[in-house]
């Protein structure tokens, strides 16, 4: 048996893992992750199960770890799809910002898992931990810079942007 | 607190019902299992008081295990600090109390007893009732009866709660060390379609009681120091109060008032009688007293309740007293001191519960939800 091994840290929470590979996450160290995972809530959606109504008053983001879901949006004659949501990418980030009508609707696909994170908990690990909210709160306005970014060289709207 | 953003969900009257039922009932349950409930309430009061110490400890870097840990350290040494220092000066005040009490007693019945004389005097009617010999029969058979049975009463009923006390640095520690766990488990099993009300819900609440227990902390401690320095002001000049004797009896008022509008009156009248019993014939400073509670009545109306606990638990007066009432009836003290903290919990549950359950769309993906499992569980059944 290798004594090194005793010394290496236990393999990351594979939810963890893919958490950390989200673009709002990426900054975040091991340490944080950690302590963000306390205020992670893990959901299961059936496929066809709404995860919120565009419209409904948003209080937080969602992760997901497993499963794909589509967001689609109310026009004029017929729904629009904005297309499909997978493993590893988050939706909904802009309430973690400021409560607010959501943008779509989406909806599980197939059998989800995800992790959501609420506004008033980010608050409170803001408190306690000031430069892990920090990042985050960095991380949700780069994502939402990048997509203003996008929408002005008229490119199509993500799924995510709800 | 923050006013609360939809106050229609509470026009249905059954919601205003089931608000005062669950209020009430709480204090009835409470009060069945009040060896238990006590150190409970009085853990949450304290993990509320504590939270920010430890957020400012985790602000300076350290994890939050070891600020608990840092925490737990001060308090060990402050509760010895405290336990070899003020405990004997506490005893030996008690004792000194004790070996005073017959003589505050029989000042305290004369007091009473020429003030219904001088009512005799001027009031025929008052006279006819014979009150100052009724009053005299009632204390001589307090004395000689069921005031000892009341006292024994009283010994019995302290050493059946000094014990469940422990409980009480236990239950905050746990709370403080598993609260954000356990209110991720308790979230774990509502239904999707209500998952995000029901985390704002939580959330209202939790700070609903954080503004009310730190707010009712700061109050007490206004309260105690505007009337003890008013009393101490007052009395340390005729030496009826010393420094620490003024603050002790400003404390004990200003913990009486914790029960709106009665327990200010009953603090009030609490102050007036010691300044009786230690200095009958001083009429002016009785009166003095009367008029210093009168003004911290106001301070605490106009400038300190609004600086603390704020507003949103104002219910309407006639609401307020059939409730502290209610309470008293249904939980003895018990009943009186938690009465409106617990309407005000149940009012925002109310306000959520009628905001979740009488929202059709959020009931319809519930039902969804229902059918979607019983689709996923029959798919290989032919039914």
């Amino acid at each position: 048996m290798n004594l090194l091994e005793l010394f290496r840290p236990p393999p990351l929470d594979p939810m963890l893992k893919i958490v950390s590979g989200v673009s709002i996450f990426k900054e975040c160290s091991r340490a944080e992750l950690e302590a963000l995972k306390l205020h992670l809530h893990e959901r299961h959606f059936l496929a066809g199960e709404i995860v919120f109504d565009e419209g409904e008053e948003g209080e937080g983001m969602y992760v997901v770890i497993r499963g794909k879901l589509q967001a689609s949006r109310k026009g004029l004659l017929k729904k629009k799809t904005l297309g499909v949501i997978k493993s590893g990418e988050c939706f909904g980030e802009m309430a973690l910002l400021g409560a607010g009508p959501r943008m779509a609707t989406v909806v599980a696909e197939e059998a989800t898992t995800v992790l959501a994170m609420f506004r008033p908990e980010l608050v409170s690990l803001a408190d306690s931990r000031p430069r892990l909210g920090f990042k985050i709160a960095m991380g949700v306005a780069l994502v939402l810079e990048a997509r203003l970014r996008r929408l002005a060289d008229g490119e199509a709207e993500e799924p995510s942007a709800t | 607190m923050k006013p609360l953003p939809d106050d229609r969900s509470l026009e249905h009257p059954i919601i205003w019902v089931a608000v005062i039922a669950g209020a009430l009932g709480s204090i009835v349950l409470l009060n069945a299992v009040a060896w238990l409930a006590f150190p409970l309430v009085l853990a949450v009061v304290l993990y509320y008081l504590v939270q920010p110490l430890l957020h400012r400890l985790q602000l300076s870097g350290v994890t939050p295990n070891q600020a608990l840990g840092i925490f737990l350290a001060a308090a060990t040494v402050l509760t010895v600090i405290a336990g070899l220092t003020v405990l004997p000066a506490m005893l030996n005040s008690l004792s000194e109390f004790q070996n005073q009490l017959p003589e505050y007693w029989g000042r305290l019945q004369l007091v009473m007893r020429d003030n219904l004389l001088s009512l005799e005097n001027r009031f025929a009617f008052a006279k006819k009732a014979g009150l100052a010999a009724g009053l005299q029969a009632q204390l001589d058979h307090f004395i000689a009866g069921s005031g000892k049975e009341y006292i024994a009463d009283v010994a019995i009923f302290l050493l059946h709660w000094l014990p469940s006390l422990l409980l009480v640095p236990f239950l905050t520690f746990f709370f403080l060390r598993d609260g954000t766990a356990f209110h991720r488990l308790v979230l774990r099993a509502v239904p999707n379609a209500f998952f995000e009300k029901t985390l704002i819900l939580f959330n209202r609440m939790d700070n609903q009681m954080r503004a009310y227990f730190r707010g009712m902390f700061g109050l007490t401690m206004l309260d105690t120091v505007s009337l003890g320095l008013g009393l101490w002001f007052l009395g340390h000049g005729p030496g009826i109060f010393g420094f620490w004797d003024a603050m002790v009896l400003g404390l004990i008022c200003a913990v009486f008032a914790w029960v709106p509008y009665i327990g200010s009156a009953i603090g009030g009248l609490l102050a007036v009688a010691t300044v009786a019993v230690k200095a009958p014939q001083e009429g002016g400073l009785i009166l003095a007293v009367v008029f210093l509670f009168l003004g911290v009545r106001l301070l605490d109306e106009f400038v300190y309740t609004p600086m603390t606990v704020g507003r949103a638990l104002r219910m309407h007066p006639l609401i307020t007293v059939m409730m502290i009432f209610s309470g008293g009836m249904l939980g003895g003290v018990y009943g009186l001191l938690l009465a409106m903290p617990l309407l005000g919990i149940f009012t925002v549950l109310g306000q959520m519960f009628g905001e979740i359950w009488f929202d059709p769309r959020l009931r319809a993906r519930y039902q969804a939800r229902g059918i979607l499992e019983k689709r996923l569980a029959s798919k290989d059944l032919e039914l």
